[in-house]
């Protein structure tokens, strides 16, 4: 379902990228015509491109740490922390040293399998290692990064198993009928998208005591069903407006063919609400991607999620900046992708017109 | 019955939500009022360690909240709570500023490739907090080759070492926050804008309005709402801030910057005073109450969902 809208999306955005220079060039030609002929004023034209290029330079100079990091990560392991020189914003020098230290080696691991067949007996299927990609040849040691991001997956997958549970049928309920309280309860949701972090936090020492009172702190599955619960509110909301721009007149047809309530809203709303669904889909697998603070507080080891093995990288007296920048950005460069994508949907459900009704 | 009946369906959500939202309040607040610490609150089985009330006399009763009269007597609190304030006045005046005024750029006829340049803004939003707040305490970092530091040598001034002053380093807080913030105030800033009717600024610009009095008549108004429920939000936001001053240098120099979470989170895992923790986390929790009652019902802002 969702690489199925992910490649539509794709296909789309990718088509308006081919065709984009064709229709600057022609805006240009137009431009020019319009200069010789004199309808447009040269003025108004330079204008316009001053103030563009001028916004581009300050998106530049506003986004500058990110690019900082991203030219610190290109010059190998251990490149600022011994040459204060070849941290400057033009690297002289480029290896990716850092980013082969940070995946490993590219390998299926040796497994030993069992498979008891009734009457035949036991089978053994075992493969040795196979491995795509040795590190060892350019670095001395990999990182934890593979393991932190199974751990990080097993709890995201957790997350939006336990929370789509919950939140599809609140949004079908908020969307589409009216009960007692409806409109306190999504109020009340709105404003815990932003203060819900907080209070969580202000709860924290009480959650610790509990999750180790209870022998649960380093359990992922926990923690799955915490970030599950913290992802209630914006979701349910961001799904309802989703919703309610499904035409109910699709519902009414299905209803006069005698379809039951819960058919309607199985095979007619769920289906229209697709893009909605994978748009919270997505956030609610980044609430247990991007959480750091319970993560580190509760977990062990052996069970960091990314974030926290991020942190970790850094909490020392000297900060492996190579090794920092390309961890960070192997871990974050698909989240910027999937908000490019989801960004059309955000907008939408931020403006405020998604708070009325 | 059948009227209320679609509620059960919202049911499972808000229950599970209210577990590990409300539950660990409700918790935090017994917490606040016995002497909790590593020692005693796990030593016994379940939630019921071997903590006990803490009491003290008022008024000739003795009322368990010894936790709260110490809190509230110590000048570290009141420090962490005027650096708390002082920091969310700051950040959300930078915030407010910085995003109508990228949005209103963003927006804006002369500009090309608005659409671009609206996706590549908004890109610190997209990125994990932990990560972005470690590149920051990198670019502040006293070492030479930070970026701001870099910068600084760049201009001819001597390099600083942010962290080990007071204000230097609040500053830097303050830069960060607006940094993280201003990509949901652009957002949403640029939806209200998109809302603005076209004819109502051209028929100011008929009426020879400059475009000062026509910010200040017809887009202000028109963006108002909107603009003042995310100010809002992101204050409630600043008033939380935990990591920035977590990861640049634990609250410091000395305990001077410790935001209020921080305070709290500090007494408690730092110090194990869990009791005296909780205790400042629920001030902290009824100062940011306070606020949004405060907020929702003055700004009017419960009409916008009325219908």
């Amino acid at each position: 379902m969702l690489g199925d809208i992910v490649g539509k999306k794709l296909k789309k955005d990718l088509s308006t990228a081919v065709n984009k220079p064709r229709e600057w060039r022609a805006e240009l030609e137009y431009t020019i015509e319009g200069i010789q002929r004199g309808i447009i004023d040269p003025k108004d034209v330079a204008k316009t491109v001053l103030s563009t290029l001028a916004v581009f330079a300050f998106v530049f100079v506003l986004l500058l740490p990110v690019y900082w990091i991203l030219m610190i990560a290109l010059q190998g392991e251990g490149a600022t922390l011994y040459s204060t020189d070849s941290a400057g914003l033009v690297p002289t020098e480029f290896n990716l040293e850092a980013f082969i230290w940070v995946i490993g080696d590219i390998a299926i691991p040796a497994k030993v399998v069992g498979i008891s067949i009734p009457f035949l007996g036991e089978f053994f299927l075992s493969w040795p290692r196979i491995v795509f990609f040795d590190s060892s040849p350019y670095v001395d040691s990999t990182s934890n990064f593979p393991r932190y991001f199974v751990n990080s997956m097993v709890v995201g997958f957790f997350t939006v198993v336990i929370a789509l549970s919950v939140v599809i049928p609140a949004s079908y309920a908020l969307s589409r009928r009216q009960f007692a309280g409806r409109m306190k309860l999504l109020y009340g949701y709105i404003l815990f998208t932003q203060v819900g972090g907080g209070l969580g936090i202000a709860g924290l020492i009480a959650l610790y005591t509990i999750f180790v009172s209870f022998g649960v702190a380093n359990n992922r599955l926990v923690l799955a069903v915490y970030y599950a619960a913290l992802a209630v509110p914006f979701n349910t909301w961001l799904l309802k407006t989703y919703m309610d721009s499904i035409p109910v007149s699709y519902e009414e047809a299905a209803i006069m063919d005698g379809a039951s309530p819960f058919r309607v809203a199985w095979e007619v709303v769920l289906p229209l609400a697709k893009p909605g669904l994978a748009t919270i889909l997505i956030f609610i697998f980044l609430t247990g991607w991007m959480e750091f603070i319970v993560a580190q507080l509760v977990l062990r080891p052996e069970n960091y999620t990314l974030p926290v093995g991020l942190f970790m990288l850094v909490d020392t007296y000297s900060v492996p900046w190579g090794q920092f920048s390309a961890f960070a950005l192997v871990y974050a460069s698909p989240i910027v992708f999937v908000y490019l994508f989801a960004q059309r949907y955000i907008e939408a459900g931020l403006s405020f017109g998604g708070v009325e009704g | 019955m059948e009227r209320n009946g679609a509620g059960l369906l919202v049911l499972p959500g808000l229950l599970l939500f209210s577990i590990f939202m409300f539950f660990p309040l409700a918790y935090t607040f017994y917490l606040s009022l016995t002497n909790a610490e590593p020692t005693n609150v796990f030593a016994g089985d379940g939630l019921r360690g071997d903590e006990e009330f803490v009491f003290t006399e008022v008024l000739g009763l003795q009322l368990p909240i010894a936790n709260y009269v110490d809190v509230l007597s110590d000048p570290a609190f009141w420090n962490s709570i005027g650096v708390t304030w002082l920091f969310v006045v700051a950040s959300v005046g930078l915030k407010v500023a910085f995003g109508i005024a990228l949005a209103m750029v963003l927006t804006s006829d002369r500009i090309r490739g608005k659409r671009y340049l609206r996706s590549i803004v908004i890109i610190p939003w997209a990125l994990p907090p932990i990560f972005t707040i470690t590149i920051w305490s990198g670019v502040f970092s006293s070492a030479r080759f930070g970026l701001a530091n870099q910068f600084l040598i760049w201009l001819g001034f001597a390099p600083q070492a942010f962290f080990t002053d007071r204000w230097l380093a609040f500053t830097t807080y303050l830069i960060t926050e607006m940094w993280l913030a201003y990509p949901f105030m652009v957002i949403i800033t640029v939806s209200a804008l998109q809302a603005v009717p076209e004819e109502l600024i051209d028929a100011a610009k008929v009426d020879g309005a400059g475009y000062f009095s026509r910010f200040r008549a017809v887009t202000a108004p028109a963006i108002k709402r909107p603009v003042m429920f995310a100010g809002i939000l992101t204050a409630a936001a600043s008033f939380q801030q935990f990591l920035i001053p977590y990861v640049f240098n634990r609250g410091g120099p000395g305990r001077d910057n410790e935001l209020i979470i921080l305070y709290g989170y500090r007494e408690a895992f730092n110090f194990n005073q869990y009791g005296a923790g909780a205790a400042i986390m629920l001030t902290a929790v009824l100062f940011i109450a306070m606020f949004m009652l405060v907020a929702v019902w003055k700004g009017d802002l419960a009409e916008g969902v009325s219908n």
